[in-house]
């Protein structure tokens, strides 16, 4: 049974491997969410992936919404119509939804109403590290921190009850650690229980009136303080004080199974006392005063910044001055943790012995380092990306050299998504990727201050979601850039999600297709032009003209995604016939690998060749190649 | 009872070590075995360094592999087996499949691929090593993508694994796509019975 079917068939008691995300849809489900939005980006996007799989059977509203600030406004609509609503994010999503979040927790919230900001420690797949529950702590929302797949579950379904119950939205915080995680998962119930929406006309609640604000603000606190009064009796936080232990630990979130692990690695066992902080905002400070109260130091485990460290502080002034509070001193404020930095830090407060050599692990590590080739990810063979890249930066490279002054670059200000691999070498057609279109922003700036070739590289999700706004103030300040929408049918990077672009909503239905070159013509874009990128010499005359054009322009490079054709491709039985090189035509002059830079091709020892488990058959290299030395392989 | 054991799946982005991750972690719910386990998404996909690890046990808490824990590194690639190799404990068990897959930064002259015998030799001076192209045997089996059944079939021909054979041929039933059941057990087999060979002599 798979997992879509195991959610849906599965009934209470029921046990199944799940992962994080997939258990936060389910909670969702189990909590009686019946209405869905989000934006996709790494590590939340199974959450509305799997909602929109299961959407159907319970019965409930799933969208992909065109930006997180979208999602988190139509999650707040629908809790004001009393219905349960859950918008779903990375961390950095919360940047783009959070001029509606903050003034969420003012309004409160009817039907329960959460939202999960999915934060990325090490930043695996992001551009920061940031810390959300700074961001809940300035808009009075509380945050609670599932430690694993199930405590997700059970968190998400509760944070719907206790939302409703305090009239007041809260954050669900999980990171990387638990969104992709994989354990085994028992389900509750599910409830029957369908509302109607009712919009009441409430201008005190939701008009900006000073009044209102002030008065809204008066109420937010009232009902925090509820909630700091009931913190401390949920499951989520638990306290395992030990007679005559004279150390205490606080494990905040995932960071609780390390402190787990590592209590048992230092045979600590049975002498330190041990908080499990789930509610990480408010922190439970009745659960937090009794431990301070019986030991003389305490270890503070958290990811990230010091948050709850904070709070441990303030209230041992209180609680017991001088207990010595330990956190950031001995556990790393940047990266994500791990079983071995926290049994190392705490080895280091109670002088532990290490359970292991680990300075011999590192020395053999760096031994084999110099053996080590660099893997970081690339553009797949046969990706859309890599041929308008090419033609981009060969056609850009032109134009510098004879409309510009001597040794003048063009400007590739790239954005978030796939194609900002092409940063790397060989491709190098991309500077920067700093936020959601801040391609464009970037370069309206540029154009007024620096006299170059300027060209926006922007995947198609990415210019709906944040892009149109700067292309119309190119538009309206007269900015000379080239906007390159690489239109791949879909939002790649995170697993396939569509989008406006490509005519289906998340729950598979048809829909009113946007087409690009319509928005930019109708953002008063004089140049607009589609182009297919795997016709290499049609793209690069193409871009030369853009890049003439006095004012701004757009072009569209429209293929879809490779991996999508072929996953077509196999569904259908069709087989993949990979390339070759000939290597009697093959002069070695590597244009193939460098700028091209298709993984498939291989250079070895001098000789060149074309892995066929890696090749998909695309053919754009043997347009490249100036001595026709690549073929299709015969049938 | 043991209370913990520990695999590492370590890999290039789309050779399965995800789904490989996911049979065996079906397998040990079938068993009644508490599981943890993480995998690499995002960035995985486009060919990059991916790692994976499964937990199983009633002592297990996080969802990584400590370092220096490992009980298995199951390893779809050579270079990328010797990155993870510290994950193992000395006394644990490498399994690696022979065949390299070489990086960009290869053929653009950012790295150098070492030869399989550098890299064999380094791995053994750190556990036992069980090397194999599995590869070539996923082909013999019915298709390249059937390599993570192939390694699968090879962490349970080493005898370690707290998992009885059955259970994983029906964990592999429930995850694989229904038209390839039977290159998937094919693939089983011939991992299998390769390691057990190569353990023998």
């Amino acid at each position: 049974m798979g997992v879509i079917d195991f959610l849906i068939k599965g009934s209470h008691g029921d046990m199944g491997l799940l992962m994080g995300n997939e258990a936060i849809a389910r909670g969702a489900i189990e909590g009686g969410v019946q209405v869905a939005a989000a934006y996709p980006g790494t590590p939340s996007s199974e959450i509305l992936d799997t909602l929109a799989e299961v959407a159907n059977h319970f019965g409930i509203y799933v969208e992909w919404s065109t930006n997180e600030k979208v999602a988190f406004e139509v999650a707040l609509a629908a809790s004001y119509c009393g219905l349960r609503a859950m918008a779903s994010m990375k961390h950095v999503g919360v940047n783009v939804a959070h001029d509606p979040f903050m003034t969420s927790a003012h309004i409160g919230a009817k039907g329960g109403l959460v939202l999960v900001s999915c934060d990325d420690p090490y930043a695996w797949s992001s551009q920061n590290e940031q810390d959300n529950r700074f961001i809940a702590r300035q808009a009075y929302v509380p945050v609670f921190e599932p430690c694993d797949p199930q405590e997700a579950k059970d968190m998400t379904a509760e944070c719907f009850e206790l939302s409703e119950e305090f009239h007041h939205p809260i954050m669900l915080r999980p990171t990387t650690r638990v969104c992709h995680a994989r354990a085994n998962v028992v389900l509750g119930d599910v409830p029957k229980e369908k509302r109607g929406g009712v919009y009441e006309r409430r201008p005190d609640l939701l008009m900006y009136d000073a009044r209102g604000a002030r008065i809204n603000r008066v109420r937010m606190v009232q009902r925090f303080e509820k909630i700091r009064e009931a913190v401390d009796e949920l499951p989520y936080n638990n306290l395992e004080l030990l007679d005559g232990a004279r150390f205490g630990v606080i494990g905040c979130g995932l960071s609780y199974n390390y402190v787990r692990e590592a209590i048992r690695w230092l045979k600590l066992d049975g002498k330190i006392s041990l908080l499990k902080v789930g509610t990480t905002y408010p922190v439970p400070e009745k659960l937090i005063t009794r431990l301070l109260k019986t030991v003389d130091e305490v270890l503070v485990v958290e990811e990230l910044e010091p948050f709850v460290e904070l709070y441990v502080n303030a209230i041992a002034k209180d609680a017991n001055p001088s207990v010595k509070v330990h956190g950031k001193d001995l556990i790393p404020l940047t990266g994500e943790l791990s079983t071995r930095k926290v049994t190392e830090g705490l080895a280091k407060a109670t002088g532990s012995k290490l359970p292991l050599n680990y300075s011999s692990l590192d020395k053999f590590q760096e031994e084999s380092m110099p053996l080590l080739p660099m893997r970081p990810p690339v553009l797949c063979p046969g990706c859309p990306h890599r041929a308008s890249l090419y033609a981009i930066k060969v056609a850009a490279k032109k134009v510098a050299a004879s409309d510009y002054a001597e040794g003048v670059k063009p400007i590739f200000s790239g954005d978030i998504g796939c194609y900002g691999l092409g940063y790397l070498p060989p491709i190098e057609a991309i500077d920067s990727a700093i936020c959601m279109g801040g391609s464009i922003g970037l370069a309206n700036g540029y154009a007024h201050v620096v006299q170059a070739p300027i060209i926006s590289i922007i995947g198609d999700s990415t210019f709906l979601h944040a892009g149109i706004p700067a292309l119309i103030n190119a538009v309206y300040n007269n900015a000379k850039v080239m906007v390159a929408v690489l239109d791949n049918d879909t939002t790649a990077m995170t697993g396939f999600q569509p989008h406006p672009g490509s005519g289906m909503t998340a729950t598979g239905l048809k829909t009113t297709r946007v087409m690009i070159e319509d928005v930019a013509r109708g953002c008063g874009v004089k140049f607009v032009e589609v182009v297919d990128p795997n016709d290499i010499r049609k793209a690069r005359k193409v871009v030369e003209s853009a890049l003439k054009h006095e004012g701004p322009s757009v072009v569209v490079f429209r293929r879809r995604c490779e991996l999508l054709e072929l996953r077509d491709k196999r569904k259908r039985g069709e087989e993949i016939i990979p390339f070759y090189i000939d290597a009697e035509k093959c002069t070695g002059c590597g244009i193939c690998i460098n700028p091209f830079g298709c993984p498939a091709i291989i250079k070895r020892d001098e000789r060149f060749f074309i892995d066929t488990i890696l090749c998909s058959g695309c053919g754009v290299c043997s347009q490249v190649c100036p001595y026709k030395a690549i073929a299709r392989q015969q049938e | 009872m043991i209370e913990e054991f520990n695999i590492i799946l370590a890999g290039v982005g789309g050779q399965g070590t995800i789904l490989a991750s996911n049979i065996l972690g079906t397998a040990a719910i079938m068993a009644g075995l508490n599981v943890r386990g993480s995998e690499a998404l995002g960035m995985s996909q486009r060919g990059g360094a991916v790692v994976g690890h499964l937990r199983i046990g009633p002592a297990v808490y996080g969802p990584l592999v400590p370092e220096g824990k490992g009980d298995i590194l199951v390893g779809f690639e050579p270079s990328e087996t010797l990155r993870n190799v510290t994950l193992l404990s000395r006394d644990g068990l490498v399994i690696v499949n022979t065949r390299p897959i070489v990086p960009h930064t290869v053929s653009i002259g950012l790295s150098v691929y070492p030869s399989t015998d550098e890299i064999l030799g380094k791995l053994k001076q750190y556990a036992q090593v069980v090397a194999f192209n599995a590869t070539e045997l996923a082909e013999k089996a019915g298709g390249v993508i059937t390599v993570n059944t192939v390694m699968i079939g090879a962490l349970a021909g080493s005898g370690r694994l707290p998992i009885k054979n059955e259970e994983i041929l029906k964990a592999i039933e429930s995850c694989v796509p229904k038209a390839t059941i039977a290159v998937n057990r094919a693939a089983f087999k011939l991992g299998f019975e390769k390691a057990q060979e190569i353990l023998r002599s």
